[in-house]
């Protein structure tokens, strides 16, 4: 059990990475990370959406008729979202500020209500809340990734510090959000790929 | 039939429940969301009231007011001017706008200074300055402006107008400054070397923006159509 606790876990991080293996959640993947900090304040905020509906979605999963559980399922997300909206204009209003419109829109992020319905309403509870934290955080390092890697080609900069004198603007605006994504997904793949061709070829 | 009824009704306790629960964090939270927007505010107003130069307050540090009754102590009743959904004055062009209410202090030696608050449409979004003019014998000049919301504007791109040095840029800038017109220095078609940054701005309204936010033209034009705007207003208000 604690190996398979382990597993639900860490299989959001690499092998069913919630961005670049399930691709799901793309709005705010290609919208937020035109920097390193904004793809982690919008990680975490994710998360901790995450990870709230897969508890509440997981306690309640016996209630809920088969009917409307997708309505359901929003209702819970859209409160959650609110909640952390309205906490992060009380408490953290820079990164309120910098998010934006980007933080009422985790309501519709793919990634949230997929785990609801493929994971939460499925298990109990903590495998529920093992695999909102696992996919949260596949999530939020996969931001802070394309976010790194967008602000270094665009900027120069990582986390606000200079470290060059490059400046390809197009990284930052939309069209540098697609090039960077499709690259790493086709790094992460080509990866999964090797390794499973690795494996095969032990086994013979 | 009675299937219906009861999805209906489990339907409908989940929303409730929600909606409690949102109420309930809507209220706890309802104080602080209120201070940090006031905080934001009186932080935007505090630094125009100060010498870009020397870093002082141009007004005593005790007038500087710290709650929304006191702040309301220092609107100027302005004549001949209706605000009108939150909009005192539109430019003669339309595109820059003053908000409502608009702030008036004095300072140690007398002088006047306006705080004003104007909009124009950048990138997405309207982009917000709060800027301070001070009023002497020269005529109106501006001391400082904080642009206060970007948020429409490219993250890392537009929207680092918020970062201090590029807003240093604007300000001050004299009387004979002003009434050239401010405008950004691609729309002049020059491009002006560090060391004449001031020159060009105080004498022909000139903002050298190019270098540091390369790429971006809309925003800081916005910024400028605003302070244009304030300007305008201030000088049919009647401010001396």
């Amino acid at each position: 059990m604690a190996s398979g606790n382990l597993k639900t876990l860490t299989k959001g991080f690499v092998s069913e990475n919630p961005i670049f293996v399930q691709v799901l959640g793309m709005c705010p993947t290609l919208a937020t990370t035109t920097s390193a900090v904004n793809g982690l304040g919008m990680g975490i905020a994710t998360t901790s959406v995450l990870i709230m509906s897969n508890l509440v979605i997981s306690i309640i999963r016996k209630v809920i008729p088969e009917k409307v559980r997708i309505p359901s399922y929003i209702v819970v997300i859209a409160s959650f979202v609110t909640i952390i909206d309205l906490l992060m204009h009380g408490f953290v209003y820079d990164l309120w500020k910098t998010l934006g419109l980007f933080i009422p829109l985790i309501v519709v992020n793919c990634l949230i209500l997929g785990r609801a319905e493929s994971f939460a309403s499925k298990n109990r509870i903590v495998p529920s809340f093992l695999d909102g934290l696992g996919m949260g955080l596949g999530f939020t390092g996969a931001l802070i990734l394309l976010g790194i890697v967008r602000e270094f080609f665009g900027n120069g900069t990582i986390f606000g510090v200079t470290l060059s004198e490059l400046k390809l603007f197009a990284m930052i605006l939309p069209p540098g959000a697609y090039i960077a994504l499709g690259l790493l997904a086709g790094l992460f793949n080509f990866i999964g790929i090797k390794k499973a061709k690795m494996k095969k070829s032990t086994n013979k | 039939m009675l299937e219906y009824l009861k999805t209906g009704f489990v339907l409908m306790l989940i929303t409730l429940i929600a909606g409690l629960g949102l109420s309930f964090v809507y209220n706890l939270v309802k104080e602080p969301i209120a201070n940090a927007e006031l905080g934001a505010k009186l932080q935007a107003i505090r630094k125009v009231l100060t010498d870009p130069g020397s870093g002082k307050l141009l007004v005593d540090k005790n007038t500087i007011p710290e709650t929304t009754a006191e702040l309301k102590n220092f609107e100027w009743e302005v004549k001949n001017f209706e605000a009108k959904d939150g909009i005192i004055y539109a430019s003669e062009d339309g595109k820059g706008k003053v908000q409502d209410p608009v702030y008036k202090f004095s300072t140690d030696d007398n002088r006047e200074i306006y705080v004003l608050t104007g909009q124009a449409v950048g990138y997405g979004g309207d982009v917000i300055t709060v800027a301070g003019f001070i009023s002497s014998d020269g005529g109106i000049s501006l001391n400082s402006i904080k642009v206060i919301e970007y948020s429409q504007e490219t993250p890392g791109l537009g929207a680092n107008i918020s970062q201090e040095n590029i807003q240093e840029r604007f300000y001050p800038v004299s009387n004979q400054g002003l009434s050239e017109n401010l405008k950004v220095n691609k729309d002049a078609n020059v491009v002006v070397s560090e060391n004449e940054i001031k020159e060009y701005r105080n004498e022909r309204g000139i903002i050298q923006v190019s270098d540091v936010m390369t790429g971006a033209t809309i925003t800081p034009r916005a910024v400028t159509t605003s302070l244009n705007a304030m300007y305008e207003f201030l000088k049919k208000a009647g401010a001396e």
